[in-house]
């Protein structure tokens, strides 16, 4: 591995940060082990720590008195933990050096925990008669805070604000008005509770709970306390405990331990620590002793990660990328936990689902059944022969479409078709849709709502009821008076094509071969799609709200139609196939996966998604299971809806548009889940930029390479033997950075060789995009082959073509800089629009980060370099595109064919971009990681 | 053709009076059952006053508020225009009084205003706007620079102006205004008979408003029948399309609900008919219906100013003359020789109500075919673009039609002119790109200035026999200031209706649907909560910074010494001096 000699220096010191807390004394250290293992505790589900141990007034009796001493301990959430025990840490710290180890705990585990809870209690529960339980560390912060104000304020009594003079032992009524005013959840009057206490105990009242200091010797030496514990901080120590870290210049006394290095300033400070020990306790020479070693050792160590660029540039990127991998993925297992999700809730008051009364049932019921039996005598006789398999097939032929014309006519609908074509991957995909509109009595023309019932449903099926249920509700809202947008029922022929050619031509952005709209309306408000594919009755109603490239209706429309099936209608509602969701961590989890595959291979989900790219909203109503809800329940709620929707007065914009849905009635945010692709696809980033860096420095056996050849060339110029020492001494030290050790990147090989790896990309994505379906499956395998051998012919050429074996390693890591930069970057942009495909892939591109040529040292023998590479190559190529691909589909158990054909249908009809992203930015990564590795073999 | 000589016949029925009696009072009522359960009701009042008695101020037919508001800003002609929703030219045929009578959806307002320049006509424009928009409780104070134009060949005077007057011809829409009962009272305050007696008291702001469309129309111009003898005539209109089925609903119990199974019409022809299936039957007979069920009252007599009218029947059906008809005691029946057309003369002190039975229709009324379809849609989508597309479609086979399309855009929409561009669609559904100069004989583009006024575009279009001509342009959208959003809950901008007039004898107008644009709208509430959390943040940290810099923390014993060293503590110190001096220093102060 090619080590840098001179690298610039850290822009921060991480050595003051750690020595802080490598220096936080044992009490301290304790509380904060004890609030962490509470915390951990809380996570699983069995026992609640919180219920067991908060203050909660009438849970307090006899029995449960432990609970007075466990509720600063427990906390409820990982945000409640880590405020409180950021807050508390230096105070805590403070107090036990100012006043020992052992005071610390007498006070601690005794008044002041018990005294403010009592001083709660009696308020809480005595004067308010209320019953809200508190837990978490403020107690103790505000506590703290309060006896600090005091001794503030026997020094500075008042700051002016203007001309006024506050005094300052106000300062923590502030903070505390202030944190319950901006942290929802706190307990105004348990802190109050704290800070009263802590004035008592700053006003130096509670000086009779100390344990005189006579006991704390006695005790202190008979167990020899500090000798066994560690950080431990002694009753003698405890004056100067504070005062001991203060000052900053003072002089370094003669000490045995010195290294000849300059320590780091930051390092000063222990020194000047274990000197005043030094004078102060020489009897106990032995203890100071073993504590100065440990701190030494602890120094030594900070220098070593200072001085050692090894570490720095070579093994923490990796370190850091395999730590923002693991976060990325165990960011994402939270997001299901209570924590981390919110409910969901109607944002946009105008809405109002489910406050009117769905009038659609009596005899409205007899015309579905009449439209139905009308319907049905259209289709062919093969429908009727087969209907007893259960198998039932009818095409959208002009006869029906002709009927459904003639009804809606004499509804008083006006009504238009508009013929489309389509073709992709050598097949025609063409039909003619239906559409009528209801004008809205006074309305301007200037909104509608869409009413989709396709022919054939998202899985094939006929749709028969959900068109008949359409037309039915058009002949029953055309009698309502109340609409304010126009109202526009579409009958497709399939939900693939058919709404896609009609939205398009609505918005004028269609193709050639579609026809234009005769008729048109105002701008689109929202869209509902009706599927009800089977006869029977029906237990819940699915909804579907995937679009195209993982775009997703507003928030609200979703919610509302929860609202209104589940609320108005006592239907059950499910998503994403979970029809049988128990609403626990696993079936969260399953639903958030679920959808997150959906939007990542970001596929039409049916003829709703459509309407997304156009900024519609809109959402798939499938009934699902047998149960006892009928069509007319189903009209209901598409009627209640309806009515919501026509209660907008301004477009859905109030919810949110990114979000993860695990449960009807939960979901997560863009910005809570946002972090965790951001995370995968930053630790590309991460390691990209370190090579970049490790590039720009020659390694250590090429600087002194140079030296010699420069001491040669130049005999008289500078002396060679100093210049060797200042060499060495770089591996120890990196303060003093030299010229000498950077180096002239030559980026045309890599910038060329990945830019053209890029541009190749483009070729299979215009062979998947545009072969006949039926060479789909050739097609494939042959760039299965293709990805065998192109990683290995590229390395070959790389090898060939860079003669200079010093550059090499340059420019291999040159390579991956380049190929794992665009990678970063493209991945964290796409987790703003495409979160679950940005996650996928870069999960699958992981590997990337960490392969890298295996260099030809001694330590490697070449027969195990090639058993090496050729594992790695395997294993790679096991994770490229096709074979992931094939994968997925052997899995599924869907054909290569079918999927490869939907995807070219959704490249040319929808829109759909998962394909640019495949071929385009992870398989150029692919490559020159598979030819870095490659080039392990030459 | 026949509804269109009966219209014209109409007009001149309604524009008879005024040539034999100079200062009279007319009113009109025509009932015309519409297809698909249609009724179309047309109110017309007309108020005549002599110009010698308007210019001395003395009102008797003519509104005295409207007189004054007229004579205060020297406007000499007004047209005033309240229409909501759409008129359906494909069930209803042409519009009634050939469109001239109704304004784009909003209100629309044009005047003839006699001043020396333009900057004084705007001036008189703008007290115009606001008194009238106090007069007809209508935002039309929101007409100001930006919503205004000067149409160059759309609008010509009907009036008779005396040559020496210097009239400005002015426009203003307002297509967001939603018209409603309080600009329906105020209207009808105008009338002689405020809507106690005669056709005026069955204007019902419930029934009125439930209308499918409805216009309302003050137009205000003088006549002259010679030299000297000049009128100012008020002609006052309400046009409504009524659901017959909708406004037969009793009053407490509107509500559509699925009618009980048994009252269900089925088509019992059908084989699967039964029980629980049931194909609906829309029955083909004409409805029946009666005023008192669709107004919701009867005509309370005549108005008796309107009595003296020579022509003394106020109200006029149009249906076939095998219609079974009833009235009400008092009133005769006139049927015309044309067969769909009949007229009452009530007894002016008895209420008046009409029956038309339900009955299988035989003959209909025939509807006139319109001259031209028009349809302007916005295409495209984003925030940031679109472009418009208006579709003319000739339906007649023989003729060509000439007309001149005008539209306004505000300032807020930029079109750009050069993308205009016009296809040609014949019958056979083959699209032709044209040159834009084959279709458009002459163009008035007045470019939009930002904030100051909007863009004004008149195209003189001929559209050929049997064919489809589509124009379209693209447009950008202005991003707005943020004050500049209206303050409410918004779905988007309106877009005035275009407005075409055909070059007819007399001219026929269509207006087209009104646009709703969407600007690319912040979410308010974001900004407001950052811009609250950045300043309490920055202020509580500047704050304590600020302090910590500009403090200066000394002990107490140095305060002394540093305040005697400033210029107020060395004056403090002479003062005293000087008081210990004065005061003989008795005693010493420690």
């Amino acid at each position: 591995m090619a080590t840098p000699t001179a690298l610039p220096p850290l822009p921060f010191n991480p050595s003051r940060a750690r020595s802080y807390l490598l220096r936080l004394p044992l009490f301290t250290r304790l509380v904060l082990l004890a609030a962490l293992v509470f915390w951990l505790l809380e996570l699983q589900t069995v026992w609640s720590v919180v219920q067991w141990g908060a203050l909660t007034p009438n849970e307090i009796n006899l029995g449960t008195m432990y609970r007075l001493n466990t509720y600063p301990l427990i906390h409820v959430g990982f945000f409640h933990f880590i405020l409180n025990v950021v807050a508390l840490t230096p105070l805590l710290e403070r107090f036990e050096a100012e006043h020992g180890t052992l005071t610390a705990v007498a006070l601690f585990i005794g008044p002041l925990s018990t005294l403010p809870a009592g001083l709660y209690l009696l308020i809480e529960k005595g004067i308010f008669n209320r019953n809200a339980s508190v837990v978490g560390a403020s107690v103790w912060v505000f506590l703290l805070l309060a006896s600090e104000a005091i001794r503030t304020f026997k020094s500075h009594p008042y700051f002016s604000l203007g001309s006024t003079k506050i005094p300052t032992w106000t300062s923590p009524l502030f903070v505390c008005a202030v944190v319950s005013a901006l942290v929802p959840n706190t307990s105004f009057l348990g802190h109050m509770c704290a800070i009263a206490v802590g004035y008592l105990l700053g006003l130096g009242y509670l000086k009779v709970f100390v344990p005189p200091e006579k006991i704390l010797r006695w005790i202190e030496g008979k167990l020899n306390l500090l000798g066994r514990l560690p950080h431990y901080v002694s009753v003698d120590q405890k004056t100067f405990g504070r005062y001991g870290v203060l000052p900053t210049s003072a002089p370094v006394g003669d000490r045995p331990h010195q290294s000849a290095v300059v320590p780091p300033r930051s390092v000063v400070h222990l020194q000047i620590i274990n000197n005043i020990n030094w004078v102060y306790f020489p009897d106990r020479h032995q203890h100071q002793c073993r504590e100065v070693t440990d701190l030494m050792a602890l120094k030594s160590a900070i220098r070593k990660l200072r001085s050692n660029p090894q570490f720095l540039y070579v093994r923490l990127p990796y370190l850091l990328s395999f730590l923002c991998i693991v976060a990325g993925v165990v960011w994402l297992a939270l997001l299901p936990l209570d924590d981390y999700s919110r409910r969901t809730y109607i944002s946009e008051n105008a809405l109002l689902p489910g406050q009117v009364h769905a009038y659609f049932s009596g005899s409205e019921q007899n015309v579905f059944r009449g439209y139905k039996k009308e319907i049905e005598s259209l289709l062919p006789a093969s429908y009727h022969e087969v209907q007893e398999s259960g198998v039932r097939d009818a095409e959208f032929t002009p006869v029906v479409s002709d009927k459904i014309q003639s009804i809606l006519r004499a509804a008083g609908l006006k009504v238009a078709t508009q013929n489309y074509e389509y073709s992709s991957s050598g097949i025609t995909h063409q039909g003619q849709n239906t559409y009528a509109i209801i004008n809205a009595p006074r309305g301007d023309a200037t909104e509608a709502i869409v009413l989709v019932a396709a022919w054939k449903t998202a899985d094939g099926e006929l749709n028969l009821n959900g068109v008949t249920l359409a037309l039915t509700l058009a002949r029953y809202f055309k009698r309502w008076s109340l609409w304010s947008k126009d109202i526009i029922f579409v009958f497709p022929p399939d939900s693939k094509s058919g709404t896609q050619a009609w939205i398009d031509a609505y918005h004028d952005m269609q193709p050639a071969s579609i026809q234009p709209l005769p008729l048109k309306s105002g701008a689109l408000q929202g869209g509902l799609v009706i599927e009800y594919p089977f006869d029977h009755r029906f237990e819940s109603i699915h909804i579907v709200y995937d679009g195209v490239n993982g775009q997703l209706p507003n928030l609200d429309l979703f919610n509302t139609a929860v609202a209104i099936a589940g609320g108005q209608m006592g239907i059950g509602a499910s998503l994403q196939e979970m029809w049988d969701h128990k609403n626990d961590y696993r079936a969260r989890l399953e639903t958030i996966l679920r959808g997150m595959l959906k939007q990542g291979l970001g596929y039409a989900t049916g003829a709703h998604s459509s309407f997304m790219p156009y900024h519609i909203d809109a959402i798939t109503l499938q009934p699902k299971g047998e149960g006892w809800q009928d069509e007319m329940a189903l009209g209901r709620t598409v009627e209640s809806l309806c009515r919501s929707l026509n209660n907008l007065l301004e477009h859905l914009h109030q919810s949110f548009f990114f979000y993860l849905l695990m449960h009807t009635n939960r979901f997560v945010s863009i910005g809570t889940y946002l972090p965790s692709a951001m995370l995968v696809a930053g630790n590309f980033t991460i390691m990209a930029i370190a090579l970049w860096m490790r590039t720009g420095y020659k390694s250590r056996a090429a600087v002194k390479s140079s030296d010699e050849q420069s001491s040669d060339g130049k005999p008289s110029g500078e002396k060679p033997s100093d210049e060797k020492s200042e060499v060495e001494q770089k591996s120890s030290q990196t303060e003093t950075k030299d010229a000498t050790g950077t180096t002239e990147r030559q980026l045309a090989l890599p910038l060329s060789l990945v830019v053209g790896l890029h541009l190749l990309g483009l070729i299979p994505l215009y062979t998947f995009n545009n072969l006949s379906y039926k060479y789909y499956t050739p097609a494939t395998y042959a760039y299965i082959l293709a990805d065998i051998l192109l990683p290995i012919f590229l390395s070959a050429l790389l090898t060939s073509s860079s003669t200079n074996t010093t550059t090499n390693p340059h420019q291999h890591h040159l390579i991956k800089s380049f190929s794992l930069l665009p990678l970063g970057l493209f991945l964290s942009t796409l987790a703003t629009l495409n979160f679950s495909l940005s996650f996928i892939i870069g999960l699958l591109c992981t590997p990337l980060t960490f392969i890298h040529r295996i260099p030809k040292t001694a330590s490697i023998p070449a027969p195990l370099r090639y058993a090496l590479a050729l594992t790695g190559l395997v294993l790679l190529n096991l994770l490229s595109p096709p074979v992931v691909l094939l994968a997925a589909c052997t899995y599924s158990g869907t054909s290569v064919e079918t999927v490869l054909t939907q995807a070219a249908f959704g490249w040319d009809v929808w829109g759909m971009w998962t394909q640019v992203v495949v071929w385009c930015v992870w398989w150029p990564a692919w490559l020159s990681g598979g030819a870095l590795l490659g080039c392990s073999f030459f | 053709m026949l509804a269109r000589a009966l219209f014209s016949l109409l007009a001149f029925v309604a524009l008879a009076p005024f040539v034999f009696a100079a200062s009279d009072y007319y009113e009109n009522l025509l009932l015309q059952p519409l297809p698909q359960s249609a009724l179309l009701a047309s109110f017309t009042f007309r108020g005549n006053e002599s110009q010698q008695s308007f210019d001395e101020r003395h009102f008797r037919y003519f509104p005295r508020a409207l007189g004054q508001i007229l004579r205060h800003t020297n406007t000499k002609e007004l047209h005033l225009r309240f229409t909501t929703g759409r008129w359906d030219a494909e069930s209803w045929g042409s519009r009634p009084w050939n469109g001239s009578k109704e304004g784009g959806t909003g209100v629309e307002l044009w005047a003839w205003i006699d001043a020396p320049s333009d900057q004084e006509a705007f001036a008189k424009w703008i007290t115009l706007t606001q008194s009238l928009s106090g007069l007809f409780c209508a935002s039309l104070n929101f007409v100001d620079s930006t919503r205004t134009t000067r149409p160059a060949a759309l609008f010509d005077s009907t009036g008779d102006h005396p040559a020496s007057s210097n009239l400005h011809l002015l426009h203003g829409t307002l297509p967001g205004e939603v018209v409603c009962t309080e600009n329906l009272t105020p209207f009808v305050k105008l009338l002689p008979c405020k809507g106690k007696a005669g056709i005026s008291s069955l204007m019902d702001g419930h029934k009125l408003f439930d209308a499918s469309w409805q216009s309302m129309s003050v137009d205000v111009r003088p006549i002259c029948t010679g030299p000297d003898e000049c009128v100012v005539q008020i002609d006052q209109t309400v046009d409504i399309v009524l659901d017959i089925d909708r406004s037969k609903r009793p009053r407490d119990n509107p509500i559509p609900r699925p009618v009980p199974t048994e009252e269900l019409v089925c088509d019992t022809s059908k084989p699967y008919h039964s029980e629980d299936a049931c194909y609906p039957l829309e029955s083909a007979a004409e409805k029946g219906w009666s005023l008192h069920e669709i107004f919701g009252r009867t005509v309370s007599g005549v108005c008796p100013l309107a009595e003296n009218s020579d022509d003394n029947e106020p109200i006029c059906l149009r249906v076939p003359h095998d219609r079974g008809v009833y009235v009400s005691p008092g009133a005769t029946e006139r049927k015309d020789e044309t067969g769909f057309s009949r007229c009452f003369s009530l007894d002016p002190s008895q209420p008046f109500d009409l029956l038309v039975q339900e009955q299988d229709a035989t003959v209909q009324v025939p509807l006139d075919e319109p001259v031209l379809r028009a349809e302007r849609t916005i295409v495209g989508h984003g925030q940031e673009r679109g472009g418009m597309r208006i579709i003319f479609d000739n339906p007649s086979d023989a003729h060509g039609v000439d007309f001149v399309y005008f539209e306004t855009l505000p300032w807020f929409l930029r079109p750009y002119v050069h993308t205009l561009q016009a296809t040609i669609t014949g019958r056979d559904g083959i699209r032709h790109q044209v040159l834009a100069s084959q279709i458009i004989r002459e163009t008035f583009y007045r470019p939009a200035i930002d904030r100051e006024r909007g863009t004004q575009l008149e195209l003189a279009i001929s559209v050929p026999a049997a064919s489809t001509v589509t124009l379209t342009y693209d447009f950008e959208k202005a991003i707005l200031r943020y004050t500049e959003y209206p303050p409410d809950a918004n779905r988007g901008f309106n877009v005035a209706p275009a407005v075409i007039k055909l070059s007819q004898d007399p001219p026929v107008y269509i207006r087209t649907t009104s646009l709703l644009l969407p600007l690319p709208t912040p979410d308010f509430s974001m900004p407001y909560n950052v811009i609250i959390l950045t300043s309490t943040v920055i202020a509580l940290a500047f704050g304590s910074v600020f302090n910590l810099l500009v403090r200066r923390f000394v002990s107490a014993d140095e305060a002394a010494a540093l305040t005697s060293q400033t210029l107020k503590g060395r004056l403090l110190g002479k003062v005293v001096a000087l008081k210990d001096r004065l005061g003989g220093k008795q005693s010493k102060t420690e």
